[in-house]
This record gives structure tokens, sequence and C-alpha cells, in this order.
């Protein structure tokens, strides 16, 4: 008797070390050299950190791995390679550029591994490339394509014009960056707003690719006398803009950025006063959401700074869904996990809870809805949706200082 | 190395090469076949460089035949094969429309006047959205070989094998005398009666006619082309490193320096996730400063002095 | 390779050439001032901006005979020192501009003398892919230090503007002129008037000769190219002022600096100062076109190579 007691006692207590012992590999890929990438890597173990120092998930830990896809299309593919089958990851996430995640996709259908995707914004190509339900249905994209994002900006300007009726648009003009992000851009816009408004836009050098000079642009835009002035290019085009602006004493009644971040001295510059932008995430929706305020202080007492944009947010996001996701489905097989997903529902640091609707093409598309935000005092404040509304709007621009 | 040995190597190299897939995971293949890409290219420059004329327009042809490759593909749909010909078809035919013009130039003006068209290339693709898809770029259906590890890397190594042949060819034939005579001394050459303009112009449309291949196979492999992807300056700096690096005027020699640089650029990446491109920049430097000929034209060098030390003369001439 | 900075002496059967060419490019500025003033204006700027980038760049080309590929991030270590001294010091980037030319001057002495002075006796294009790794090596190095991100200064006068009738434009930028031209003004006189300069010169055209007379040609070097990456280190300066600052932000300069310099002539100084006029002016027309700006690239490339050629075609006939 009390050897088959020993003999059970043992049994069991091998049985626990073993199920302990396991380990949920999570695989991320992100474009390290970019301080986004840097950023998402470090969210992302945060969250792990987070999750496992709470017990971690069916008792066992996370364990994240990050290969760096260099924003390169080749790197991002040998990336996906490693994480499946060299460190044989059991939930993929990550990616920031468009360029990287096409390239990634055939890859990626040859696995069908669960996939949480926190970049990706060209439908044209990514999207088109994933193809409809149910041959993408491992795919969950959590950032918005940008048909969704132009759309969300078309309800909220019109929100916007219905709550301040003293805010009149009728004519819209668009300077985009000459590349994908910005033609993309310019497509969505025009197809969206197009119908309403008077719409119009010519494109620019980015100061990323070594374009200086935004005199035609804003000449042409100066000439179309615009209600509503809205650049999308990057961090490097902000102040510059804004400088020539200025000098040739262009001042539409709004002036709207849409680069994916804003440069580190954005705030100080007295030119930022009142400029509108667009987004999806800033630190001011800490003091509407406790989502955001408990991201934001553990990612600022973990890492030293702030983070730059949305991108940390999302990426911490990703790592708390899918947590949530195993946990509900008992197990990482795609069979169970992908309808445990479809399921989610997480409040996220971003201001808003996600789930898993279908987009145009696939299935599984997380955020829709983007933010129109206006720098007041420095800070990033959130104009719209009203229900995170951190301050009220100034409207016009005032002269320039 | 003995005679027999120096015949064989080639051969067991290549064998190496093509049983590699049957040995290795997709990771590796994933990662060789981008190496086999840029391998390619740096032998393709070092081919043109033997006439002494300095390119700095491989990413032009290599984005040439990339989005011939695309193009036909999604328009006529050719298959992934034929797609690729035509895309080395379509380079060679550019370079040489482009050779009547442009071959008369030398040294630097070469150089820029190749970078200045790769550039003309990729804002001509960049803007023709109606053909070319513009900036967001074209997305094939499927890859070739329908996205097989194995078989991708065969077609990458198909591709540096028949740069590797045509160089090895250029390099046993006359045209290898008449190069080394136009790059050492043009006017000796030309008073040999070499006819300068007819060498150049075959090795400027061979050169261009590899990269086109090439540019059609990265874009099988991948299934994707934008402008700013295939036209990527990378892809004309990082196959001159690579020749200067692993020795140049001669095909082991790109070979090598291929190897060298596309393995420690993704060996440093998993041992320094932060900053390995530093030390990858500082390699660049060390590697060029200790061993100027480059890895094969150091060994090659060193063989030539043990020769001669051998005979009884002094190890340099 | 001959350094050129005097202008060639004009007799009788070129007067008409000067002549009909002033006329021309008299005519041209009236057409463009009537339909765009502006353009002539930004054109004007562009031009100065490109010229004073390429400038250090011709001389290093010119004398000491490398490709610098490093050129455009060495401009940007400049900017990020110019920057530091702004933020840190509270220093104005024109203020900040002569201790920053020092202490890239030291910089580009020490980067000289551990590795290019080493490279010398081997072939050009060793020296070019060195100038290639040092060029990633700093790049990857500020990226390390200070991430990816974009840093700007937000100076008030960046946005002075002047007003002609009802059209307001940026005048700031034609600081990047006046660079310019003070670049090749000074650098012409110190190259003939100085006996340094004129030792540089001898060296650039002939190395074996210079040596000879008694000329150290290994100092001239390390002197010439301290010079142009102290020089650059001033243009860095400047550019902090109104550009945003990022690691890679030397890159697309450096091709574009090796450009002009090829258009030019290799060590034609003064002609980089004609030669930035007719490109930015020409970039500066073709972007006023409305739905064509993304052309201005392909304008700006052609008449490199147009440039280029036709100068191989005279010379073949002469």
């Amino acid at each position: 008797m009390r050897k088959a007691f020993v003999a059970v006692a043992c049994f069991a207590l091998l049985a626990v070390a073993a199920f302990g012992q396991g380990v949920i590999k999570l695989g991320a890929n992100w474009p390290l050299a970019d301080v986004s990438g840097l950023e998402c890597s470090k969210a992302a173990q945060l969250a792990v950190d987070e999750i496992n120092k709470a017990g971690g998930v069916l008792g066992k830990q996370l364990q994240l791995v990050v290969v760096d896809d260099e924003g390169k299309g080749d790197k991002g593919v040998a990336a996906i390679e490693k994480l499946v089958t060299v460190d044989k990851v059991d939930v993929l996430l990550g990616g920031i550029a468009s360029g990287v995640a096409v390239a990634q996709v055939p890859t990626l259908k040859k696995y069908q591994m669960v996939t949480v995707a926190t970049g990706a914004a060209a439908s044209a190509s990514v999207e088109k490339a994933l193809g409809p339900s149910p041959g993408s249905d491992w795919y969950f994209h959590l950032h918005p394509w940008d048909y969704d994002q132009g759309q969300s900006y078309y309800e909220g300007w019109d929100a916007i014009q219905k709550k301040y009726p003293n805010v009149v648009i009728r004519r819209i003009f668009l300077a985009y960056e000459e590349g994908a992000f910005g033609k993309s851009s310019f497509d969505a816009s025009k197809a969206l707003f197009g119908s309403r408004y008077t719409f119009d836009g010519a494109s620019f050098k980015s100061a990323l690719q070594g374009g200086s000079d935004y005199s035609s642009v804003l000449e042409a835009a100066k000439d179309f006398n615009p209600d509503l002035f809205i650049w999308a290019g990057y961090a490097q085009d902000a102040l510059p803009l804004l400088e020539q602006s200025k000098a040739m004493k262009f001042s539409p009644p709004i002036y709207l950025g849409a680069p994916p971040a804003w440069p580190v001295d954005m705030g100080k510059s007295p030119l930022a006063e009142d400029i509108m932008l667009y987004g999806m995430w800033a630190p001011s929706i800490n003091d509407i959401s406790p989502a955001s305020r408990k991201f934001y202080d553990a990612y600022v007492a973990a890492t030293g700074s702030a983070p730059t944009s949305y991108f940390a947010a999302l990426s911490y996001s990703a790592v708390y869904i899918i947590a949530d996701a195993v946990k509900r489905a008992g197990g990482t097989d795609a069979a169970r996990l992908i309808p445990a997903l479809e399921k989610t529902r997480y409040v996220s640091p971003l201001g808003q809870t996600i789930t898993f609707t279908p987009s145009n093409i696939i299935k599984h598309q997380g955020i829709k809805n983007q933010k129109i935000l206006q720098w007041q005092d420095g800070r990033q404040e959130v104009i719209w949706p009203f229900e995170v509304q951190s301050r009220a709007l100034v409207y016009p621009l005032p002269p320039w200082k | 190395m003995t005679f027999a040995v120096r015949r064989f190597l080639p051969v067991a190299v290549i064998a190496v090469a093509v049983l590699f897939p049957l040995v290795s995971g997709p990771y590796p293949l994933a990662v060789a076949q981008s190496i086999l890409i840029y391998m390619a290219l740096a032998v393709s420059w070092d081919m043109l460089l033997r006439s002494g004329q300095i390119s700095f327009g491989i990413a032009g042809f290599f984005g040439i035949g990339a989005y011939a490759a695309a193009i036909t593909t999604l328009t006529v749909r050719a298959s992934p094969i034929i797609s690729i010909l035509l895309a080395g078809a379509c380079s060679a035919g550019v370079a040489f429309l482009l050779g009547f013009v442009i071959l008369r130039l030398r040294k630097v003006y070469f150089a820029i006047t190749t970078l200045a068209l790769a550039e003309i290339f990729r804002v001509i693709v960049h803007n023709w959205g109606d053909f070319t898809g513009g900036p967001e770029g074209l997305v094939l259906p499927s890859l070739i070989f329908k996205g097989d590890s194995r078989a991708l890397f065969w077609i990458s190594l198909g591709g540096v094998l028949l740069a590797c042949g045509l160089s090895a060819l250029f390099q046993r034939s006359r045209l290898r005398f008449a190069l080394t005579a136009i790059r050492n001394n043009e006017v000796s050459a030309r008073s040999s009666g070499i006819d300068i303009f007819k060498y150049l112009m075959i090795v400027f449309v061979t050169s261009s006619f590899i990269q086109g291949i090439v540019g059609g196979i990265q874009v099988q492999l991948y299934g994707y082309a934008s402008p700013d992807s295939v036209f990527d300056a990378n892809y004309t700096l990082l196959p001159l490193a690579m020749a200067l690096l692993g020795g140049i005027y001669s095909t082991p020699g790109p070979v090598l320096g291929a190897v060298l640089l596309g393995v420690a650029a993704e060996y440093l990446k998993l041992k320094i996730p932060y900053g390995h491109l530093v030390v990858y920049g500082i390699i660049i430097v060390l590697v060029i400063l200790l061993l100027p000929d480059g890895l094969y034209g150091q060994y090659r060098r060193s063989v030539r002095d043990r020769a001669r030390m051998a005979r009884g003369g002094t190890a340099h001439a | 390779m001959r350094i050129v900075v005097t202008r060639p002496r004009v007799g009788p059967g070129r007067m008409w050439q000067v002549v009909l060419w002033t006329a021309l490019a008299a005519a041209g500025t009236a057409a463009v001032l009537l339909w765009k003033p502006t353009a002539l204006v930004y054109g004007v700027q562009r031009a100065g901006l490109y010229a004073a980038v390429a400038i250090p760049m011709a001389l290093v080309l010119g004398i000491v005979h490398i490709v610098n590929l490093a050129h455009g991030e060495l401009m940007m270590v400049a900017a990020y020192l110019a920057y530091f001294a702004a933020r840190l010091l509270g220093l104005d980037p024109f203020v900040a501009l002569v201790p920053v030319a020092l202490v890239m001057a030291v910089l580009g002495l020490a980067l000289y003398q551990v590795t290019i002075r080493h490279s010398l006796k081997a072939p050009e294009l060793n020296q070019l892919i060195l100038t290639f790794g040092l060029g990633i090596a700093l790049s990857q190095m500020v990226n390390l230090l200070f991430t990816s991100q974009s840093w700007k200064l937000s100076l008030d006068y960046v946005s002075a503007s002047a007003t002609v009738g009802n059209i307001s434009f940026g005048v700031f930028d034609f600081v990047y002129a006046g660079a310019a031209i003070a670049l090749a003004l000074g650098l012409r006189l110190f190259l003939t008037r100085t006996r340094l300069g004129k030792a540089a010169l001898a060296v650039g055209q002939n190395p074996r000769g210079a040596a000879i007379v008694g000329i150290d040609v290994g100092r001239t070097y390390a002197f010439v190219f301290a010079l142009a990456v102290g020089l650059i280190g001033a243009v860095g300066s400047i550019f902090l002022a109104k550009q945003a600052i990022f690691p890679l932000v030397g890159g697309p300069y450096t091709m574009k600096s090796f450009c002009l310099v090829a258009m030019a002539g290799v060590g034609n100084i003064v002609g980089i100062l004609y030669c930035s006029l007719a490109l930015g002016l020409s970039e500066s027309i073709i972007n006023s076109i409305r739905g064509y700006a993304g052309w201005s690239n392909v304008v700006f490339f052609a008449i490199i190579i147009v440039t280029i050629l036709v100068r191989s075609f005279r010379e073949r006939k002469a």
C-alpha cells in the first residue's frame, strides 16, 4: 500500500513538474533598428513579464522570441522561417511595414500558424495577398487598413462638424509623400472624401528620402484655399512643413498632420500649437483610460522613457489578446485558438475595446477606427471619438507665432 | 594545391551546394537564397569590372528584370521560368540600347551615369502607375514552385551557376585577354587591333542580362515588387562590397565575398540584436584594410609568392 | 584630373558663345519670373544646399582621389553635434558652426590616419568600399545611441519670409547659397593663393611630381581630408537649423553630391556652383508644374547624364 502511494505521489509530482515546465512561445518580428520596432519589442516583453509574474497562462510561462526583420522583405521571410522551424514558436505576432508583410504572406500561408499582426496598413498589397476567408482565417490583423483609417476620419470629421457648428469643411487638400504610404493615403482619402467634399492633393518628396522643399506642394495648397489641409508624410516633415508654411504665410483653418510618429521636440515648438493630427494613441489617453495609464506607467518604469508612437501600445495589446485567448482555448493549437480569438473583447490601452470583425477581404480585423487629436500646450489631446475626448477643439488655427 | 584538386574543387563545391537543401531546414535555406541573389549580382558586377568599367547601376537592371518578370506574370500569365528569361532579355535589351550611348564614358563618369540611369528607371516605374502599379508595387498570385523552400534555393542557385558559368567562360576565352588589355591600357589595346566597343558591349550586355535574370528570380522568390524594394541602393552597394572583399577580377572572389558578408550579417544579427550593423560596417573596413586584394586575391597572391620563393626568387616581384 | 579654380580665358571666337548663353539665361530667367517667380527663388535655394554639401566632397575627390561614401554620414554626425551644442549649451547652430567644424576636422583626421591612409596604395575601389563601411558604422552607431527618432530644433528665424506683391516665400534657405558661394570662393583663394593650398593642388594633379619637388604628400592628403570633413561639419551645423536630423539623413545627400561632382567634372569646384544652379532650377520648375512633380528626379538625373555625355563627345573631338 505504502509503495503504491509513493509511486502515485512520484507520478503526480513528475506530472506537475512536466506540465509546469511547459512554455508557451510567442514569435515576433519587428524592425529593431527603427525606434517604433524597438518599442514594440520592449512593450511586448513588458506584457510577457507582467503575465508571467501573475502566474503565466494555463500554468505555463510565456516566452517571447523576437527576430529583427530589418525592414526588408527577404529578411522578414527568413525571420518567419526561423521562428517557426528553429525556435518552434506557438503563435506569431508583430510586423510594422507593409512591404515586409506582403513578402511574408506566402511563407505565413505555408504554415498557417495563428498570427496577430501589429502593422501593415496597405490593403492593396497585403490584404489582397492574404485573400478571403477561410484561407486567411489564421491571420488576425490588429492594425487598421488604409481604407479603415480613411473611413474613420470621414466619420470623425462628420461628427466634429456636427458637434462644433462653427467648423465648416468644404474643401480638403492632401499633401502626400510620393512613396507607397503617401500614395495609398491619397487614394483612400480621395475615394472616401471625394464624393462629399472638394478634394485635391499634390505629392512631395519626404525628408526621410532626402527631400527638403515643400514649396510647390504648399503653393498648390495655398492656391486651392482649403478648409482642411492634411499632410501625409513622416516625422521628419512635420516641423519643416510648418516652418515653410509660416514663411509662405499659408494658414488654413485646420492644419492636420498624419505621420506614423512625430519628432521628439514637437511639443516644444511654438509652431505645433493647435496643429491637428491623426493617430491611434497619445499619452493624454492616460487621463481617460485606466488601461492606458497602467500600460504607460509600467512602460516608463520598465524602459525609462515614454513610448513615441502607438505601436508600443498595439504590441502590448497583441500579447495580452493572445494570452487571453490561449487561456480560453485551453491550448495553442489553431483549431481551438482561432475560435477563442474570435471572441476577444480586450480593453486596450488605446482607449478602445478590441474585437475582431470582418473587413473588406479578411475575416479577422481588429481596430478599424482611428482618432483625431490636436496639439495643445505641447501635448497631443484627443478630440474625437468623443468618448475619449480629453480637451475641447481649438478652431480655427490661430495666426503663426 | 595540386592540379587535380584544383580541377575537382569547383565540382565539389557545386555538388555541396546542390545537396545543401537536402540537409537543411527552411530557415538556413531562406537565408541562403537571399545570399545567392547577392552573389550572382556580385559576380555579374565583377565581369564588367574586368573591362575597367565600374558600374553603379546594378539595382537598375535588377529592378528592370524584376518588373519585367512581375508584369509578364500578371498580364500575359507567363510561366515563372519564362518570365525570368524574359526579365533577362529585357535588361539585356535595355543595356544594349544604352550601351551605344554610354559605353564611351570611362571611370567615375560611367559609374555616375549608371547610377543616374538606375534612379531614372526607378522613378519611371514609380510614376507609370497604370503599367507598373506605382509606388505600392505589384503582388504576384503565387511563388515559383509553390514556394517550396528547396525549390526556391535551387532556382537561386541556378542564377548563381549561370553567372559563374558565364564568368568562368569569359575568363577562359579570348575575351579575358581583350578585357584585361582594355582595362590596363586602352591605347595599346586599340593599337593591337582590339575593337574596344565590341568587347565592352559584350560584357555590358551579359552583365546586365545576369542582373535581369536575378531580378526575375527575386520577384518569383518573394512574389512582390515595388520601386523602393527592387531599385534599392543595397543591390548596388552590397554586391560591390562582396566582390571587393572576396577578391575582384575572379569568379571565386565575389562568391567568397558574398558568403562572408551574407553569413556575417545574419549571424551578427542573431548574436548582437542591437548594433550588429555597426560591427558589420567595421568588418567591411577591417577586411578591406587587412586584405586589400580580398580573400581570394590574398590567397592567389600567397600561392604566387610561394611558387616564386620555391623557384629561388623573392616573394615580391 | 585637374582642379580648375580659375575661369578659362575667353578668346574672340568664344565671345559669341558667352553672349548666346547669357542671353538664353536671361530670357529663361525672365520667362520663369513671369510664370512662377517663386520657382526661381526656391531653385536658387535648393541649388545652394546641393552645392554646399557637394563642394567638400569635390575637394576630397579632386585632391586625395577618394570617393567618400561616408560623406553624408559625416554631415549627419556634425548635425548631431550641433544639436547637442544647442540643447545642452544653448548655442545657436550658426554660433556652434566653428567649434563643430573643428571637432569634425579632428574626427576626420583621426578617421584618415586610422583607416584611409593605410589603403591609399590599394586601388580606388578599395577606398570606396572602405568609406562605405565607415558610413554604415557611423550611421548605425548614431542609431544605436540615439534611436532612429527624428530630432529638430525650433528656431524662429528659419521661418523668415519676404513678401513681393502678394507672394510670400521663405528666405532662410538663401543661407545655403551663401554658404556654397563662400565655400567655393574661399577654397579657390586658398588653393591658388596660399602655399598650403598650392601644394595641395600640386599633389592633386601629380602626386609623384609633387613628392619629387619636396611636398609631403601624406601630410597634404591628411590635411585636405581633415579640411573637407571640417567643412562638411560646418555645413552640417547649418543643416541642423532647418532640417530634421536622424541617423540615415545623410544617405541621399551623398549620392546627390557624388552626381553633382561628376557632372561638374572632377576637380571643378566653381563648376559645381553652375551645375547645382542648373539642377536646382530645373527641379524647382518641374516641381511647380502640377501633376508632374514626381518627374523632377528624372529631369535631375537626365541633365547630369546629358552633361556628362556632351562633355565626353567634346573631349573625343578635341
